[in-house]
């Protein structure tokens, strides 16, 4: 059963209040990087301070995937199916290639090495988007090798399809973190975990950013913060805050709160009708139903 | 009769650590996560370092670089001439350890640094509990391996802030600065014992209280070249106020000067005086 609470009326339509809710994995100090490999039917996920990367299949159970990982945070796959790792401590963003090595995608910026790359989606171009927040620079337990803040922003990178090219698309967040696309990718939504917030901003034609929007204002005061953030095929926003998972109708107003019995870090949707959830936390991996598809990965 | 004018400031929030880097002093703007420089020739400040994450006390090291104590990322840090920072030894028999405050290298390069508790939020998730005491730490880089390790050097500390150490090394001062009610103030001498660990303290001054509260103890304190020790000590609502005392190694003041500003946070000798950081974000010398 879930716990949920601030609902208003459509939130049921999505989540069911009978959804189990069922811990598949726990034991870590800082799960995130949730994401549903669909061909092989497994479950990724990461633990930034444990430093590894993990694989999970229903009836099998865990296994470590690539350990250490230089703390690994999001992941994603591009449209070739490689993991594209956001590369916390690595201050870089990180593919694995067919043949198991490690291209790296991304690490400078005008020739500066840019902060610590948190999170990661790709759009259906193939350019792959990043949120760029500087905690591995500052917090304790997941220190980088070098340290030291060279860019004067905190802000969203574009790589292009080619890989020829890293552009700032956003610059005005204080600490960017999740980020993901609406359904028909004319809009990219990047959340502030400072301020709060989830930003809206309208894709150009050439995959820049426009102005920023607010579209939401996180509720509540329970331990929890602007994470990560995903969208379902209607357009509704799942994004981590206070008490567990936020429901934000694509009009940017709240549908409902589910609550997790943990300090909730990120989700993914996955399964083969992408209609589960699979939630990460510092400790755990958890696991429920909705009842409307996520925007599926690969 | 020394007189001490303002240099540089005010900051944001208050200035910290000074290391005198042989023709400037440099110090850090601890809120504003800066170091800067200050230089007697221009009587200009200038930055040196920025993103800092409220790095506190400073000191070279005999290898030319600068380590620092990053209040907020519960570390001490090294400062390359490069640019780049890198981090030393954090964890404490596997725990990650307080706030460091301020430090001292001896000759080895070894670090001892106060580690005390603080109502600070750490950067980042507030999953690792402080240690269960705030005492004294020691970092010693293995020069093989190039790894740091961690040492703990006292036993009976529980709010330490300044640390130096006499001249011939066979001394740790440290101030253990309690400023709430009812706290400890008092500056120590552990010797340094054959063995490599501290013996017992004797407390050189001990801070007192009056009806306007306790007496300001200790924040930042330096040893000359004559191995007097100087610290920066109260403040204007209680006691004899803002001051720098000089005490010799036995405890005696030898020496005590009344400041023109409150609350007076480090000291450090430059070449034209004794520079003070203050309370609030100042950049003061006396000569």
């Amino acid at each position: 059963m879930l716990d949920t609470d601030m609902t208003r009326p459509g939130f049921e339509r999505l989540v069911s209040a009978q959804a189990p809710l069922a811990r598949i994995h726990h034991g870590m100090s800082f799960g995130e990087g949730p994401l549903w490999n669909r061909r092989e039917e497994a479950f990724y996920w990461v633990d930034i301070v444990g430093d590894a990367i993990y694989r999970w299949k229903p009836g099998v159970g865990a296994e470590v995937f690539i350990r250490p990982s230089t703390k690994a945070n999001g992941l994603t796959f591009d449209r070739e199916g490689r993991l594209c790792v956001a590369g916390w401590a690595s201050r870089s963003v990180w593919r694995v290639e067919r043949d198991g090595s490690v291209a790296t995608l991304a690490s400078h910026y005008h020739g500066k090495r840019i902060n610590s790359p948190n999170d990661i989606v790709v759009r259906s171009d193939g350019s792959i988007y990043f949120t760029d927040s500087p905690g591995a620079l500052y917090n304790v337990g997941m220190a980088a090798e070098d340290v030291q803040q060279y860019l004067d922003f905190q802000g969203v990178f574009r790589i292009s399809p080619d890989g020829a090219r890293v552009d700032a698309v956003v610059t005005d967040t204080v600490y960017p973190n999740g980020l993901a696309f609406t359904p028909d990718e004319s809009v990219l939504y990047v959340n502030d975990t400072r301020l709060g917030e989830i930003r809206a901003y309208d894709v150009t034609p050439d995959g820049g950013c426009g102005p920023m929007r607010l579209f939401h204002k996180l509720a509540g005061d329970e331990p929890g913060i602007a994470d990560g953030m995903k969208v379902d095929v209607e357009g509704n926003v799942y994004c981590t805050g206070p008490g567990g998972i936020h429901v934000i109708g694509a009009d940017g107003k709240l549908l409902g709160r589910i609550r997790i019995p943990d300090h909730c870090t990120n989700m993914a949707w996955g399964d083969a009708d992408w209609r589960s959830l699979y939630i990460t936390t510092y400790s755990s991996v958890f696991r429920t139903r909705v009842n409307v598809p996520g925007v599926a990965v690969w | 009769m020394v007189k001490f004018e303002r240099v540089a400031g005010p900051f944001q929030g208050p200035t910290g650590g000074l290391a005198w880097d042989g023709s400037g002093m440099l110090f850090t703007a601890i809120a504003e996560g800066r170091i800067l420089r200050y230089d007697p020739r221009s009587g200009k400040a200038n930055e040196l370092r920025k993103y800092t994450n409220r790095t506190n006390g400073i000191a070279f090291g005999p290898d030319g670089a600068l380590y620092g104590c990053q209040e907020n990322s519960r570390r001490v840090v090294r400062f390359a001439a490069d640019g780049s920072t890198s981090t030393t030894g954090y964890l404490l028999d596997g725990c990650y350890h307080n706030h460091p405050n301020n430090l001292a290298v001896d000759s080895k390069g070894r670090i001892w640094f106060s580690d005390p508790k603080s109502e600070l939020r750490a950067s980042g998730p507030q999953i690792f509990p402080p240690l269960d005491h705030a005492s004294v730490l020691r970092l010693e880089i293995d020069p093989f391996r190039k790894l740091w390790s961690l040492r703990r050097m006292t036993f009976d500390t529980v709010a330490p802030r300044a640390v130096a150490l006499s001249p011939d090394e066979s001394v740790l001062y440290v101030a253990e600065t309690d400023n709430a009610p009812m706290g400890k103030r008092e500056l120590r001498a552990y010797p340094v014992l054959p063995d490599d660990t501290l013996g017992a303290h004797t407390v050189l001054h001990a801070f007192g209280r009056d009806h306007r509260g306790e007496h300001r103890g200790i924040e930042g304190m330096c040893v000359d070249d004559e191995g007097r020790i100087v610290g920066c000590a109260g403040w204007r609502k209680s006691g004899p106020g803002p001051l720098v005392y000089v005490f010799a190694g036995s405890g005696a003041v030898v020496e005590s000067h009344p400041l023109p500003f409150d609350q007076p946070m480090n000291c450090a000798f430059g070449d034209a005086g004794l520079y003070v950081t203050t309370a609030g974000g100042e950049l003061w010398r006396g000569r």
